[in-house]
């Protein structure tokens, strides 16, 4: 507010002695000042850059990092600094802003790191000066629109819960044609009928040459009426069967009837069923004939099939009011020069313009370069006019017609950047895999060193901090061993892949062959199973395994991965769940796994060391992929 | 038939004067006509009007603040006022953010008018520090004379009704709308009644400076208040 004229504050209190001889009643006493040891220099070292401010400075903004107390936590006693760990470069700003008041937005930073910056100093964007303030919101708008379709991206392509109704399943199949076959399919086939919809409508009309028992040439369609019949009937058939399947499957089914899309399904069926309602009626045919023209919407049943329909249909929806301006004034414009036009031409003979609403035509056609030529001007007055009114008509046009352009090729464009974002997201996604393959081997790599040399926990220590002493010994150290601790809490392992994919089809042949055995003996059917492994030990909860026994793989993997938000306790059975959860379905051959392993998020807080630090969040991460379920 | 041919001839002419003031406002648009010679000038920007203040020295030997005092002063003055000096407009820009329930531009005005004390539309670091070192380091007689400087709008040595209602209006425009009691018209009014009745001994309807003074001094209230910003810096 007036912090950044803090310094003229001392002015105004002066100032304050005009009101003195006013007033009538005392003044309140003013407050003791707080003697501040010394009004003097603060160095804020930033990363290496230093920033020196006075104190007062600083304290203009006591709602801050900078300007409270908090910065006490960052005072560095042997260099009697203030020392931050962030970007200088953004920290320039923040500085300036207690200089100036003002807030400024650097336009070549991240949009991300300038808001974490800000965050951290405790400042609000929302104080961004209005010099920089568009820039910092259109970026951020930018910003969101991209997270926002990387979020819808993912919640598309992610794989559906299992316990998804039917209904459900339903809705996501028309949605999302590339989830399934049968989606696919569908699409494809519903296309095809569209376009031979629209195909058989337009050679309907075609002269096909002269009927055996009439004179005149007959348009196709009245020369195979049945034929074309037989065609429309079927394909509103399938129509009216989408349609109401996807009625069916609408989550609100209210919402859906309000939709663009469904509006233009009933447009194009309805027709047809009009048609069959009222054949014999004579006098009303003349509107069953025009009825057949809404049956030209059925090509806009296409919009869901292509995506570029799509877009021209948001952007002439976001540029509608450029548009209305682009209509009323071409209105404007039409009148007024057909107004002229007609009261000049009025004068000549045989004159075309007999009114001006007659008139209008000839403007329209002027204005928009067409020229037909079945209406000129013959006077000198009209042709001047006339000329006039095809010149303004080109500037008019031309005017907003840049501006939807524009509109068009940005949405346009963030079509295109969503498409490659999703092309990308594989490789992006793998690479994020390898990175934390990477940490699981180092720990694989650490612990089989470890129990190759000695079972003493202390010797092993250091055997394995010589091991993996090449980049950081102090935190891989740690790392290590929290991971181990984590083994010795669960009593599970980590190991890699083969070993884990081979306990895998171990399970499945134990399941043929021990699906007789009782539940309360399930757990120990899997374990004699496994006690053939070395340092296996596994202990799976009654009822898990009971309900998996009985169905598939992918039950098992599904009841589990439902179950999986419940388990929140360490004892040993329930992290086990976790354990047991995170590692059946990934990673395993066959197919039905496979499914379910893709469904997998990861789990957010279930494992123990999922509120450590970030690279043992990785490593759980990368626990996934690597433990062994038996 | 002969209307028509009025008709005609009308449009003939209207159209003829339609064409020719468009190409005349076109070829003003384009620069080759000006109308009015004064449609040329840009707005120059003033920024050929740079300030620097006197040394500090003298500034030191003029005001009764010290060395560092008059540093930080000057540092805060020239943050707002890049230029060397104040004009109307930023001074009220100033003491309005003081102030923001209410409108303090007509109080800022009139102390533009007080600090700017050779009148040429500006207050100079020179001006404005003398002014603060009245204010603040000033005698309790330097500072009535100051305010009654201030109270004088148009620096005649008599403070009258009108120009004691002004002041007492921009006061309590200061305050804004949302006070309690609420503020009624005729306060202002009642209050420089109040005043009037105190300082002006003689009833003449107007109060002079010795009255004024006197009147002050012999006033507890005003005295101890004359003391209360003194530390200030």
């Amino acid at each position: 507010m007036a912090a950044g004229v803090a310094a003229w504050l001392p002015f105004a209190r002066a100032a304050a002695i005009g009101w003195m001889p006013v007033a009538t009643a005392p003044m309140p006493v003013p407050p003791k000042d707080k003697r501040r040891g010394h009004e003097g220099l603060i160095v804020l070292n930033v990363s290496g850059t230093k920033f020196q401010t006075w104190r007062d400075t600083l304290e203009r903004y006591p709602d801050t990092l900078l300007g409270s107390s908090e910065r006490d936590f960052f005072f560095h006693e042997e260099s009697n600094e203030y020392f931050f760990d962030r970007d200088p470069d953004i920290f320039r700003h923040i500085l300036n802003f207690y200089r100036t008041g003002k807030l400024h937005y650097p336009r070549q930073e991240c949009i991300s790191a300038y808001d974490e910056e800000l965050a951290f100093f405790g400042i609000i964007p929302e104080i961004i000066g209005d010099c920089c303030y568009e820039d910092y919101k259109d970026r951020r708008r930018e910003n969101q629109e991209r997270i926002q379709d990387d979020e819808e991206t993912d919640a598309t392509n992610e794989l559906v819960p299992p316990d998804m109704s039917f209904r459900e399943t339903m809705w996501r199949a028309f949605e999302n044609p590339h989830t399934s076959t049968m989606a696919l399919v569908f699409y494809y086939v519903t296309g095809f009928f569209i376009a031979v919809s629209v195909l058989a409508n337009v050679v309907e009309t075609v002269p096909c040459g002269t009927a055996p028992n009439r004179a005149k040439v007959v348009s196709c369609g009245e020369r195979y009426a049945l034929a074309f019949f037989c065609l429309d009937t079927a394909c509103v058939m399938i129509f009216t069967v989408e349609y109401l399947l996807r009625l069916l499957a609408a989550p609100s089914r209210y919402k859906f009837v309000k939709s663009v899309m469904s509006i233009i399904d009933v447009v194009a069926i309805m027709p047809y069923y009009i048609g069959l309602v009222m054949t014999d009626n004579e006098d009303v045919s003349g509107a069953f004939v025009t009825l057949r023209v809404f049956r030209v919407f059925r090509i806009f049943k296409f919009s869901r099939h292509s995506a570029g329909l799509r877009i021209l249909g948001y952007t002439l929806k976001s540029c509608a009011s450029e548009l209305g301006f682009l209509l009323f004034s071409l209105t404007m414009a039409i009148i007024i020069f057909a107004t002229v036009m007609f009261y000049a031409e009025k004068g000549s003979s045989a004159s075309k313009f007999t009114s001006i609403p007659a008139a209008f035509w000839y403007t329209i056609v002027t204005m928009t370069t067409l020229g037909y030529g079945d209406m000129v001007p013959k006077t000198i007055m009209g042709k001047i006019f006339g000329s006039i009114c095809s010149l303004s008509g080109v500037l008019v046009i031309a005017l907003p017609v840049p501006v939807i352009v524009s509109n068009f090729s940005r949405i346009y464009h963030q079509s295109q950047r969503a498409e490659k974002r999703r092309a990308q997201k594989k490789t992006r996604l793998a690479r994020i895999r390898a990175v934390k393959s990477g940490g699981a081997n180092a720990y694989l790599q650490y612990k089989r060193s470890w129990l190759l040399i000695d079972p003493d926990e202390e010797a092993s220590k250091e055997a394995g901090q010589a091991l993996v002493c090449k980049t950081n010994p102090n935190f891989e150290m740690h790392h290590h061993h929290l991971l181990h601790c984590l083994e010795k809490t669960t009593n599970h392992e980590f190991v890699d892949e083969k070993t884990y994919e081979a306990s895998c089809r171990e399970v499945t042949l134990v399941k043929q062959v021990s699906c007789s055995s009782s539940i309360s003996s399930s757990p120990h059917g899997l374990t004699s199973c496994c006690s053939r492994r070395k340092r296996k030990t596994f202990n799976v909860p009654n009822s898990n395994m009971s309900v998996g026994l009985q169905g598939s793989i992918q039950e098992l993997s599904t009841i589990q991965i439902r179950e999986r938000p419940l388990t929140n306790s360490r004892s040993s059975r329930s992290s086990l769940n976790a354990k047991f959860e995170e590692t059946v379905p990934l990673n395993c051959d066959q197919p039905y796994m496979t499914a379910a392993i893709i469904s997998m998020p990861t789990p957010p807080g279930t494992t123990p060391e999922g509120d450590e630090s970030t690279s043992s969040t990785d490593y759980s991460q990368a626990n996934i992929v690597r433990v062994s379920a038996l | 038939m002969l209307s028509v041919i009025w008709e005609t001839e009308g449009l003939q002419t209207v159209g003829i004067v339609v064409l020719v003031f468009a190409s005349i406002k076109l070829l003003h648009l384009l620069g080759l006509i000006s109308f009015s010679e004064d449609s040329v000038e840009d707005e120059l920007e003033l920024s050929a009007v740079r300030h620097r203040p006197e040394g500090l020295e003298q500034l030191e030997a003029q005001t009764r603040f010290s060395r560092k005092e008059l540093q930080i002063l000057y540092r805060g003055f020239k943050n707002e006022c890049p230029s060397g000096v104040v004009n109307e407009e930023t001074f009220k820009d100033i003491y309005s953010q003081f102030f923001p329930q209410g409108d303090a531009s007509t109080y800022a005005h009139f102390l533009f008018n007080a600090f700017d004390t050779d009148h040429n539309g500006s207050v100079s670091f020179e001006d404005f520090v003398m002014g603060l070192s009245i204010l603040l380091r000033g005698t309790v007689q330097e500072k009535l004379n100051w305010a009654f400087n201030l109270y004088d709008i148009n620096k005649d040595g008599y403070i009258t009704k009108e120009e004691m209602l002004d002041i007492m209006k921009a006061i309590y425009d200061m305050m804004g709308k949302c006070t309690y009691p609420v503020l009624k018209e005729e306060t202002p009014r009642q209050h420089v009644e109040v005043f009037f009745q105190k300082m002006d001994k003689n009833k003449d309807g107007v109060v002079t400076i010795d009255e004024f003074i006197d009147c002050c001094q012999n006033d507890e209230n005003i005295m101890r208040s004359m003391h209360l910003f003194e530390n200030v810096l």
